[in-house]
C-alpha cells in the first residue's frame, strides 16, 4: 500500500490524479502554509494541494537568483519549481503571513509566475480573543474572495462535508501514529513520511481510502521495527523521507515528529458542534492548532513538543533547521533548554531543504546515538 | 573577550563618544548646526538612560519600529536595542565580542547580526538590564522572534506587540487593541499611568515631524541635492529615538532651513554632483566615513531612500491619540516592505526614481537580512524597466569581516564607470 503513496510523491506535482482532475476541467489551488484552511478550497469544489519544493536537495540557481541566497532553501526550491513551470496547472495560490521566507515566496510568485488567483491571509501571532476575531474575519474574506473568483456559493453544508472528510483524514493519521507509540512500532519514520507527504498532495477522498487500506495491512502485519533509540524530529519543513531513513539506517527509530508537514498539519480536528458555524469552527482550529515557531508565546509549542516526547517515549530529539529558517533557529536555544530540563538530549543540525542526510549529518547522528546509549546505561 | 571587571554596561562609553563627536563638530568651521543638535540629542538620550540606570528608574528595552511615543507619554525611559547595540559596536569596536556572545546563547550564524549582536550585548551586560522587554514583528522574523530569548536573558517580563500584516479596518482595530493591552501591561509593570493628554500632544508633534520629513525630502529633489549621502541615517534615528519630541522638531526645522538655504544658493552636498543615487537598506555602519569620502570623490549622492525616508500619505489626529499611533505605524516608509509586496510598493520606487531624477541605485544586501534581500531582484527588474541600473553590494550592517573597504571601493568604482558611460 505504501507504494501508492510513493508513486504520488515520486510524480508530484504532476501526479496522475492532478492531471486527471485538470483533464476534467477541475481547478487546482496551491497553498503555502498550514495556516491556510484547505477545507475551504475543497468546499469550493477545487483540489487543494500543498506547494513544496524539489524532492531532493538540488542546485537552486533560479530560486537563489530571485529570492537571494539568504532565504531558506525551502522557499527558493518552491519558487524555482514555480518558475520552471512545474506548477503551471495551478489556478490559484494561497499563502499566509507566516514567516519572511513564505511571505516573500508569495510576493515573488505573484509577481513572476502567472497564476490567476492569489490570496494571502493575515495570521495573527497570538491566541487572544481579539486575534481569533481577526483571523476569523480573514477566513471569511478568503471564502468570499474564492466565491467571487469562482462565481459560486460555498455553503455551510459544503463546508461541513469538507470538514468531516478532513477530520476523517486526521483521525486516520492519528491511528497511524498510534502504531508508532508501540514498543515495537509497525511502521518506520521514513515510511510514515511517505504517507504524510501524500496527505497534502492527493485528493483527500482517495487518500483516506488508501490510508484505510494501509492501516488494515499494518494491523495484519507481523513485521515490527526496533531501534536503539526512539527519536523525535522537529524543526523546519521536511518532506524527504530519505532524510529520516538516513537516521534510521543508523539503528534509531523516528517515532514521532513535530513538523509543519507532519503532526502540525494533521493533529487537531475541527470541532463541529451543533451551534458553531463551520467557518468559525475552522478558524478556531487553525489558529489554535499545534503552533508553528512564528507564534507567541512559544511555550504553547514547546509544551506540546514535551507532551509528544512523553507520549511517544522519546530518548532524544533531532532539531533539523534549514539554513536561514529564522523562526526555528531562534527557538532552538529556548527549546533545547526545556528538553534538557526533562532529561531529553537534543541534536541540532543545519540542513538544506530536500537533503537526504549527508555524510557529515550521519556522523553527527551516530555520535548522538552513542551518547544516548551511554546515557541509557 | 570582554574581561570580568569590565562587565559594566557600555552606556557611559556612548555618552563619552557622543561628547567627542559634538566637540569635533564644534571645532569644524563648517560644522552643520543640525548635526550639532543631532549629537546633542544622542548625548541626552544616553545620559538619560545612564541616570535611569543609576537611579533605578524604570527602563523599557524595545526593538526597531516600535511606538516609542507611548513610552514618552508614560514617562518611561526607552532603550532602542538595535541602535544602542550598533553604537556600542561602532564606538567601542566590540562587534566580534557581541556576536560571539550571541552565538554562545545558541543563536545560529544565520540570525542577522543586529539581533545576534543585541542578544549578545544583553548576555554580557554591555546593555543595561531593562525592567521590561518590548518587541514587535516589524519588520521581520528576527525582530518577531527576538523578545522571548531576551526576556530569559534579562530575567524580565515582556510584551510582544503583534502587528497585523495587511491594512484592513479589522487589522487596524486589532492593532489599536494590541497597543491598548500593551499600555495596560506597562502601567502594571511600571506603576506609571498613561498620560493621555501628553500622548495627544506628542501625536501632534509627530504629525509635524512627518510633515518636516516630507519637506526635507522635497528639498532633496533639487539638482544638485543638498543633503549628504548618509544623511538619511540621521532622519532614521530621529524617528527611531525621538518621535514627537520637541528637540526632534528643532533639529528637523534647523535641517530644513539649512537645506533650503543650500538649494536657493544652488549648493549641493557634493561639490560636483554627477550621479544621483537611490539607496536600499542600510550601508555598513563601520564604513560610513569611507562612503562619505567616495561620495565626494565621485560626486555620487544618495537623494532618496524609498523605504527609509519616503513617508506614506496621511495626517495624524491628536484627538484620537491611540488610533493615530496605529496609523503612524502604517505610514512608516519601511512599511511598504511589510505586508504583501504589491504593485503599490513597486510603483513608489519608480515614482521616487523619476521624481528624484535618479541615475542609479545601490542595494546594500545585508547577508543576514532575508526579507529585504528577497526583494533585490524584484527591485532591480523594476528599475531596469525605467533604465535605472542597480548595484547590489553584499555586506553586513555591523560585522566588518563580511566586506572590506577595498571590495566596496572596487564595486562602487565599476558602477560609477558604468553610469559615466551611459
Ligand atoms: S518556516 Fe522556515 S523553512 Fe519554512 S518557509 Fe519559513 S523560513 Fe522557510
Ligand atoms: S537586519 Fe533585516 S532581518 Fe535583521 S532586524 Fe533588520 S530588518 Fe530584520
Amino acid at each position: 500500500m505504501l507504494e501508492r503513496f510513493r508513486e504520488v510523491n515520486n510524480t508530484f506535482p504532476k501526479t496522475s490524479e492532478i492531471l486527471e482532475h485538470k483533464g476534467k476541467s477541475g481547478l487546482v489551488f496551491g497553498w503555502l502554509c498550514t495556516y491556510v484552511p484547505d477545507e475551504i478550497i475543497h468546499a469550493a469544489g477545487a483540489l487543494p494541494i500543498r506547494i513544496t519544493g524539489h524532492r531532493q536537495e538540488t542546485e537552486l540557481e533560479d530560486g537563489s537568483a530571485y529570492l537571494y541566497v539568504n532565504n531558506c532553501s525551502f522557499s527558493r526550491s518552491c519558487l524555482q519549481m514555480g518558475l520552471r513551470g512545474e506548477y503551471d496547472f495551478l489556478d490559484g495560490v494561497v499563502g499566509g503571513s507566516t514567516c519572511d521566507g513564505a511571505r516573500r515566496l508569495f510576493d515573488l510568485w505573484r509577481h513572476y509566475i502567472g497564476t490567476q488567483f492569489h490570496h494571502v491571509l493575515t495570521v495573527p501571532r497570538k491566541y487572544t480573543p481579539e486575534a481569533h476575531t481577526l483571523y476569523y474575519r480573514q477566513v471569511v474574506q478568503f471564502k468570499e474572495h474564492l466565491e467571487e473568483f469562482l462565481g459560486i456559493q460555498i455553503t455551510d453544508e459544503k463546508l461541513r462535508q469538507s470538514i468531516e472528510l478532513y477530520n476523517e483524514s486526521r483521525a486516520l493519521l492519528k491511528n497511524l501514529y498510534e502504531l508508532r507509540k508501540l514498543d515495537n512500532p509497525l511502521i518506520t519514520g521514513a515510511e510514515t513520511m511517505e504517507v504524510l507527504d501524500a496527505s497534502f498532495r492527493m485528493p483527500k477522498e482517495l487518500f483516506n481510502l488508501c490510508l484505510n487500506d494501509l492501516l488494515r495491512d499494518l494491523s495484519n502485519s507481523t513485521q515490527t521495527h526496533q531501534g536503539k533509540a526512539r527519536l523525535m524530529v522537529t524543526g523546519s519543513v521536511l518532506t524527504n523521507p530519505d532524510f529520516i531513513k538516513s537516521i534510521e539506517d543508523q539503528g534509531a527509530l523516528v517515532v514521532t515528529d513535530e513538523l509543519c508537514t507532519s503532526t502540525r498539519y494533521w493533529s487537531d480536528p475541527v470541532v463541529l458542534d451543533g451551534d458553531t458555524p463551520p467557518l468559525q469552527a475552522i478558524s478556531q482550529r487553525y489558529l489554535n492548532n499545534f503552533p508553528c515557531a512564528r507564534m507567541f508565546p512559544s511555550d504553547e509549542r514547546f509544551n506540546r513538543i514535551l507532551e509528544l516526547a512523553r507520549d511517544f517515549r522519546v530518548d532524544g530529539v533531532i532539531s533539523q533547521i534549514i539554513r536561514y529558517c529564522v523562526p526555528y533557529a531562534h527557538d532552538l536555544p529556548l527549546l533545547t533548554r526545556r528538553l534538557q530540563a526533562q532529561g531529553i538530549p537534543t541534536l541540532a543540525i543545519d540542513v538544506e531543504y530536500g537533503t537526504s542526510g549527508s555524510g557529515q549529518i550521519q556522523t553527527r547522528v551516530q555520535a548522538f546515538l552513542e551518547m544516548l546509549k551511554v546515557k541509557q546505561r | 573577550m570582554i574581561n570580568a571587571e569590565e562587565k559594566k554596561d557600555k552606556i557611559d562609553s556612548l555618552v563619552r563618544a557622543c561628547g567627542v563627536l559634538l566637540r569635533m563638530n564644534k571645532a569644524r568651521p563648517d560644522g552643520r548646526k543640525s548635526e550639532r543638535l543631532y549629537y546633542e540629542m544622542l548625548a541626552n538620550y544616553y545620559t538619560r538612560l545612564q541616570s535611569a540606570r543609576d537611579e533605578g528608574k524604570f527602563i523599557a528595552a524595545h526593538t526597531v519600529f516600535f511606538p516609542t511615543e507611548i513610552l514618552y507619554a508614560m514617562d518611561i525611559v526607552p532603550m532602542h536595542t538595535e541602535t544602542t547595540t550598533w553604537m556600542i559596536s561602532l564606538f567601542t569596536g566590540e562587534c566580534a565580542d557581541l556576536l560571539s556572545a550571541g552565538a554562545d546563547l545558541g543563536l545560529a550564524p544565520e540570525i542577522c547580526t543586529p539581533h545576534r549582536g543585541l542578544a549578545g550585548a544583553f548576555a554580557i551586560g554591555a546593555l543595561p538590564r531593562p525592567d521590561v522587554m518590548l518587541w514587535s514583528n516589524l519588520i521581520c522574523d528576527n525582530t518577531a522572534k527576538s523578545g522571548e530569548l531576551l526576556m530569559e536573558v534579562n530575567h524580565c517580563p515582556g510584551f510582544f506587540l503583534d502587528h497585523p500584516f495587511q491594512h484592513s479596518e479589522d487589522e487596524k482595530k486589532y492593532l489599536v487593541g494590541e497597543l491598548d493591552s500593551m499600555i495596560r501591561f506597562l502601567e502594571e509593570q511600571s506603576g506609571h499611568k498613561m498620560d493621555w493628554d501628553r500622548l495627544a500632544e506628542i501625536v501632534g508633534l509627530i504629525d509635524k515631524q512627518i510633515e518636516l520629513f516630507r519637506e526635507i525630502c522635497e528639498l532633496r529633489k533639487a539638482v544638485p541635492s543638498p543633503f549628504h549621502t548618509q544623511g538619511f541615517l540621521e532622519l532614521l534615528t530621529i524617528d527611531y529615538l525621538f518621535p514627537g519630541q520637541p528637540e526632534a522638531i528643532n533639529y528637523l526645522e534647523t535641517l530644513r532651513a539649512e537645506l533650503a538655504e543650500k538649494v536657493s544658493s544652488g549648493q549641493g552636498a557634493v561639490s560636483n554632483e554627477r550621479f544621483r543615487l537611490m539607496s536600499f537598506f542600510i550601508p555598513p555602519m563601520y564604513l560610513m566615513g569611507f562612503l562619505e569620502r567616495i561620495s565626494q570623490e565621485y560626486g555620487a549622492v544618495s537623494v532618496t531612500e524609498p523605504f527609509f525616508t519616503y513617508w506614506g500619505e496621511g495626517r495624524l489626529d491628536p484627538s484620537r491619540p491611540l488610533e493615530s499611533v496605529a496609523e503612524k505605524s502604517y505610514m512608516i516608509p519601511e512599511m511598504r516592505m511589510y505586508g504583501p509586496l504589491d504593485d503599490r510598493a513597486l510603483k513608489s520606487i519608480v515614482s521616487c526614481a523619476e521624481q528624484y531624477k535618479v541615475d542609479g541605485a545601490i542595494y546594500y544586501a545585508d547577508v543576514g537580512c532575508r526579507h529585504s534581500c528577497a526583494t533585490v531582484k524584484l527591485f532591480k527588474d523594476t528599475l531596469n524597466k525605467i533604465d535605472v541600473p542597480m548595484l547590489t553590494l553584499d555586506c553586513d550592517v555591523v560585522d566588518p569581516t563580511i566586506t572590506s573597504e577595498e571590495e566596496m571601493r572596487e564595486k562602487l568604482e565599476q558602477f560609477f564607470e558604468l553610469l559615466e558611460d551611459r
